[in-house]
């Protein structure tokens, strides 16, 4: 029964609605985020935030699992380099997702699927912008079931 | 006897016995022709049963982690490649190096006994003996000799650092290696194919997967004390045979040992179903080599780890737009 209504549910492109994981360092982006709110900017209610200390927080357990379980499309917003509340912390990000994000094309993922965007916290401007540029880059893409867990279903 | 394996014996003997060091680490022959297994040696009555042929392919450096909490002093038998994993684990912190004394071994390369049988040379086999790069076979029936490194496992075809970096008594004459190196031919066969060929080739390969976790067990430097993949809190021990659980596992496991990869090929020799699991760790070495400048896993030991350091003017693939960045 499930089955059938996630085949349905992917069948149409119209119907696709991606999911978005962004996680958020709460020092610039989040706070970027929240910008964006009260500033009555739109963005997409396909990115889900999940607020993380620093940018380098997330490891790439994070983006695999959230690509396992259902995520169409994963980005790490950060501070700019050299802005990090720890002084060094999205160095090491960098450094780090340059090679993951290198790693997971490699083994035949998308670069639009996989995003570090850097984002202070006086750029809710750009908070939207990215997010809308990466729903569009997601949907043009359409549905896939890479990295998914076979045994995942979309809730409805 | 074979002149490296005597004088093994006799420098296992003379450290011994004049208590340079407690234990020894080296290799004995079991008891098929290419048997020969690690074993940790502290009486001198035992020193006449090492030995050194082309099947001491097992990495000694890894059991430094556990003796050295057993002992004070160790004398170890290190190739070229055991030596680079050496190098990093005192890196890593993972051994104190004051407490090791290295006996170093020049290595012609090591014979894959898989090939062997694949040529069927293996009935009757007593003996295989090597010098450089002659090869005799002491079957039942008589002896056969071979000439070049046909018989050698992949990895050593491409090796880059046949003679040990570190030592500090060198039981043979070094081994030049002639052939051109081709180092990185294989990542850039895989990064041409188009995106979705690789998707489905490195999904192909996965799925053969059995979550032995030899590869990870045999790298010298998945030297943790409790892996993530042992933790079953963390959830990503599972043992499910889906291809999204084999995917996690091998991205994950490549990418841990990332910058700390000395490239000994040992992940894909033990893998029982023959996944080309360096190919993973080429590709990360060759982007940190093309990014972070050139780091050779690991000759220098005073150089630090590329992902435990950083630059402020480090390539940044991710500010494309340049808005509000510091430039």
């Amino acid at each position: 029964m499930s089955l059938k209504l996630e085949e349905k549910a992917i069948s149409s492109k119209q119907q696709f609605e991606p999911l978005i994981v962004a996680f958020c360092c709460n020092w610039c982006s989040y706070a970027g985020a929240d910008l964006a709110g009260t500033s009555r900017l739109n963005y997409p209610a396909n990115i889900k935030i999940i607020k993380v200390p620093c940018s380098c927080r997330v490891s790439p357990n994070f983006v695999l699992r959230a690509f396992q379980r259902g995520a169409d499309g994963v980005i790490i917003a950060g501070c700019h380099p050299g802005d990090c509340h720890y002084s060094t912390g999205n160095y090491f990000t960098r450094r780090r997702f340059t090679l993951f994000a290198n790693l997971l094309e490699y083994v035949g993922i998308e670069r639009e699927k996989f995003k570090i965007e850097w984002i202070s916290a006086a750029e809710g401007n750009k908070f939207a912008t990215v997010m809308n540029e990466m729903l569009d880059s997601i949907n043009k893409l359409g549905p896939s079931r890479k990295l998914r867990d076979g045994r995942w279903i979309r809730q409805q | 006897m074979d002149k490296t394996t005597v004088r093994m014996q006799q420098i296992a003997l003379q450290t011994l016995a004049n208590g340079e060091v407690d234990v020894i680490l080296g290799w004995k022959k079991g008891d098929e022709w290419y048997d020969s297994y690690p074993v940790v040696i502290n009486d001198i009555n035992e020193t006449a049963e090492l030995i050194w042929d082309a099947f001491c392919v097992n990495n000694l450096s890894k059991y430094l982690i556990t003796e050295l909490k057993k002992n004070l002093r160790i004398g170890v038998f290190l190739k070229g490649c055991d030596s680079l994993a050496f190098n990093q684990l005192v890196i890593d912190n993972r051994i104190d190096s004051e407490r090791v004394v290295i006996f170093g071994l020049p290595c012609p390369g090591m014979i894959d006994p898989q090939k062997v049988k694949h040529a069927g040379l293996n009935k009757g086999l007593l003996k295989v003996e090597r010098t450089g790069d002659k090869i005799v076979f002491i079957t039942k029936e008589g002896v056969k000799e071979y000439i070049g490194r046909s018989f050698d496992y992949d990895k050593c075809l491409n090796c880059r650092c046949p003679n040990p970096v570190v030592s500090k008594y060198m039981l043979s004459d070094a081994v030049t290696r002639t052939d051109e190196e081709q180092y990185f031919p294989d990542v850039t066969e895989i990064e041409k194919m188009p995106l979705e060929a690789r998707y489905d080739y490195w999904t192909k390969q996965f799925s053969k997967c059995i979550k032995c976790y030899a590869c990870r067990n045999i790298c010298p430097l998945c030297s943790c004390e409790t892996c993530v993949f042992d933790n079953i809190a963390a959830g990503v021990s599972s043992k499910a045979d889906a291809d999204c659980e084999q995917q996690f596992f091998h991205i994950i496991r490549a990418y841990h040992v990332a910058g700390r990869c000395v490239d000994c090929g040992e992940c894909s020799r033990v893998c029982p179903v023959g996944i080309p699991l360096e190919k993973l760790n080429r590709k990360i070495i060759k982007d940190i080599n093309q990014l972070y400048g050139d780091y050779t896993a690991d000759t220098d030991i005073a150089k630090s780890p590329p992902l435990g350091t950083y630059k402020v003017d480090d390539f940044d693939p991710f500010d494309g737009s340049k808005q509000g960045g510091k430039k």
